[in-house]
């Protein structure tokens, strides 16, 4: 037998195919599994969520609220936040919960709800706030969340994501972590909905309370001229763009026949700053 | 968010630089495999052949690492959750095989033509439970057999 030398003509052994391509609709494929099982628990959470019982809840919450550093609830300003909601509780909505505000030092504009009516206000809110009914509004929006329960269906989808993640592909994937950017997007969607839900009952809390929805729009309007969400803020925000959630609290108001009258003032501690 | 674009950047980095790296390998490769044609490297152990006109016999060997890229990675790590074929490894496991022969011909220029050889493939830098990106050693081994002239 003669040996001939040559090169082979083709390359059996790699595929001529595009890793691009494949890259894509493997990508998707998966994205839309798990989108499509994270829709289908949302929608089991939203009828088992509304049974778990409220003592249930409050155990549940205990350990991740005692484990929050530098939360606060005794100082004179986080007291004049829960006396509000307080009033808002006896006057409007006897909410099967007992509320407790706790403040958290940081200059981020939000508050947060918890399980088991821990609310989260974040100092930073506090001092962009020029009246009594713009405070009690967004505390009556955290109150909406605890009427439609959706501290604990965002909890629960959180939960059942990372348990199929790490069940799919082990903890701490990247492949997981990509997943869990594409479904944090998903998840922002359900909440826009909820944001809504929610400041429609503020508004009925605070006409129950007060009498009048003045002041209701208010931090919106100062939210909206100062941030300007950019090309991509509108993807990534959790609340509905602030000049939409305008639009629709005054719809709402005029739908409903609720008035504007004069505002209440604030007491001078919510504004006060963090001595340095 | 700002994860988000981070692994954005790897995987377009995973891509960007390996598919450059991985064609200018296959340029070298196939440059020197022209060079080399008249070596045979076969898998025969005997030859017959006058054990007079065998001047010399020894062991040559060659060995090349290859890492996968971040965006190799991903997609494999896709893969592995439908099956199928994983092509996006398939290059790598070729380009290091044949660089590896590459390199124990290189060793063995002289010679008239290497028996025996064998291929052994393992991975390195790859510890279990830890996220680290592994890499793919081939290791080419052969008896080079020199006739005397």
């Amino acid at each position: 037998m003669k040996y001939t030398a040559r090169i082979p003509e083709t390359n059996v052994n790699v595929t001529p195919t595009s890793p691009l391509w494949e890259f894509f609709v493997l990508l998707s494929g998966v994205i839309a599994i798990i989108v499509g099982i994270y829709l289908l628990l949302g929608l089991a959470l939203n009828i088992i969520v509304p049974r778990i019982p409220m003592t249930f809840e409050r155990k549940m919450a205990g350990p991740f609220i005692n484990s929050m550093a530098s939360v606060d609830r005794s100082s004179e300003k986080a007291q004049t936040v829960q006396k509000l909601l307080d009033v808002i509780q006896e006057r409007y909505a006897k909410l099967p919960y007992t509320f407790t505000v706790y403040l958290h030092e940081s200059p981020r504009v939000n508050a947060v709800a918890l399980p088991g009516g821990n609310i989260v206000v974040f100092s930073g809110l506090l001092e962009k706030i020029e009246s009594e009914n713009e405070l009690a509004f967004i505390m009556a929006h955290e109150m909406g969340h605890y009427v439609n329960r959706d501290h604990l269906k965002g909890v629960g989808r959180a939960l059942v994501f990372i348990m199929i993640s790490a069940m799919l592909l082990g903890p701490d994937s990247s492949v997981g972590n990509l997943l869990a950017l594409s479904l944090n997007i998903t998840e922002m969607a359900f909440s826009r909905n909820q944001e809504t839900l929610a400041d429609e009952f503020a508004l009925n809390a605070l006409h129950g309370t007060y009498g009048h929805v003045g002041g209701s729009a208010d931090f919106f309007i100062k939210l909206s001229k100062e941030v300007n969400t950019g090309l991509w803020g509108h993807y990534f925000s959790t609340h509905p763009e602030n000049l939409k959630r305008i639009a629709h609290l005054k719809n709402y108001s005029r739908i409903h026949g609720f008035a504007e009258k004069s505002l209440r003032n604030i007491p001078a501690i919510i504004n006060k700053k963090r001595p340095a | 968010m700002n994860d988000l674009t981070i692994i954005i950047t790897l995987v377009a980095i995973g891509y960007v630089a390996g598919t450059l790296a991985e064609k200018r390998h296959y340029r070298s490769i196939e440059k020197r495999e022209r060079e080399f044609l008249d070596l045979p490297a076969i898998t025969i152990k005997n030859v017959d052949i006058d054990d007079a006109k065998v001047k010399k016999a020894e062991i040559v060997y060659g060995g090349a690492v290859i890492s996968v890229d971040y965006f190799k990675r991903i997609v494999a790590g896709l893969r592995n959750i439908f099956g199928g074929a994983v092509k996006s490894y398939e290059s790598l496991i070729d380009r290091a095989r044949r660089e590896a022969l590459l390199r124990m011909k290189a060793m063995a220029s002289d010679a008239t033509m290497i028996i025996n050889v064998r291929i052994e493939t393992s991975t390195i830098g790859r510890k279990s439970h830890k996220k680290s990106v592994a890499c793919l050693e081939a290791f080419a081994y052969g008896t080079a057999i020199y006739l005397e002239k």
